[in-house]
């Protein structure tokens, strides 16, 4: 990162941009600020800490999966509220999937439990759970992008 | 940026009380798989896994927890659960594993129920 680029940019009262190094442990800053402005815009507590594990998941999926842990690498965390809507945009700098995965509404646990081995695809699953909407795998000029929506009356 | 994760393990008759601190990911693997094995070496046949209210656990330290499930399932023993928050209590119901490890609200709930 260069001097003159920030780590957190306000561009309004409703827009805030959050840059994060490719490292595991700094997808917290972007539940910090996510959380922070939740609070401000008046978000429930429980609504603002399904927030923080869907922003958590996206980070993490963006720094693993998306930009392949490579520390040149970053992730950019897009947050705006207007219209009583709450939307949070990870990009990072992969290419995508080649096919967005089918997330099931129920993870089946016997089959994980039953194959020992480690389970895959909790993240996004979460991130299903917790938000009122989302869209995986989109591409932007900015990169794959994880859009998710959240309504400040749910 | 992350705080370590730290698994203390207590013995009382044949419940393993594993008293676990900091962050719970996926680099939490080693810290719970050598405190099953402590466990298990020590005729464990009861577990009971304690989580701080402040903790911070991910998906990553989610598929951990379900590794022991499935050691405790596979080894016939119980497994409970307790000082989570409301939040994570929901998360944990959410991916199912509610379905293989009870979920109580203090210590001494857990124990005496697994007693």
């Amino acid at each position: 990162m260069t001097s003159d680029e920030k780590l957190i940019k306000m561009f309004s009262e409703s827009t805030i941009e959050v840059s994060l190094p490719n490292k595991l442990g700094y997808e917290r800053v972007a539940m910090a600020c996510s959380a922070t402005f939740a609070k401000i815009v008046g978000f429930l507590p429980e609504r603002i800490e399904d927030l923080k594990t869907a922003v958590s998941e996206a980070c993490l999926n963006a720094m693993e999966h998306g930009n392949l842990n490579r520390s040149d690498r970053s992730v950019l965390v897009r947050m705006n509220y207007s219209d009583h809507v709450f939307i949070v945009s990870v990009m990072d700098q992969g290419e995508g999937m080649k096919e967005t995965p089918e997330i099931p509404d129920d993870l089946d646990i016997d089959k994980k439990i039953e194959a020992l081995e480690i389970p895959r695809g909790i993240g996004m699953f979460l991130i299903k759970q917790l938000v009122d909407q989302v869209e995986f795998n989109q591409l932007t000029n900015e990169g794959h992008m994880v859009r998710m929506l959240l309504r400040l009356e749910g | 940026m992350n705080q370590e994760t730290e698994i203390n393990l207590e013995q009382q008759g044949d419940i393993a009380i594993f008293d676990v601190k900091g962050d719970v990911t996926a680099l939490s693997g080693p810290f719970f798989t050598k405190a099953y094995q402590t466990a298990n070496d020590q005729g464990a046949c009861k577990i009971l896994m304690k989580f701080t209210e402040d903790a911070y656990i991910n998906s990553g330290g989610i598929a951990i927890i379900i590794q022991i499930l499935a050691q405790t399932k596979r080894n016939n023993q119980q497994i409970c659960i307790t000082g989570l928050s409301n939040h994570f209590q929901k998360i944990f119901n959410m991916v199912g594993i509610t379905k293989f490890a009870r979920i109580y609200n203090t210590v001494e709930d857990a124990l005496r129920d697994l007693s």
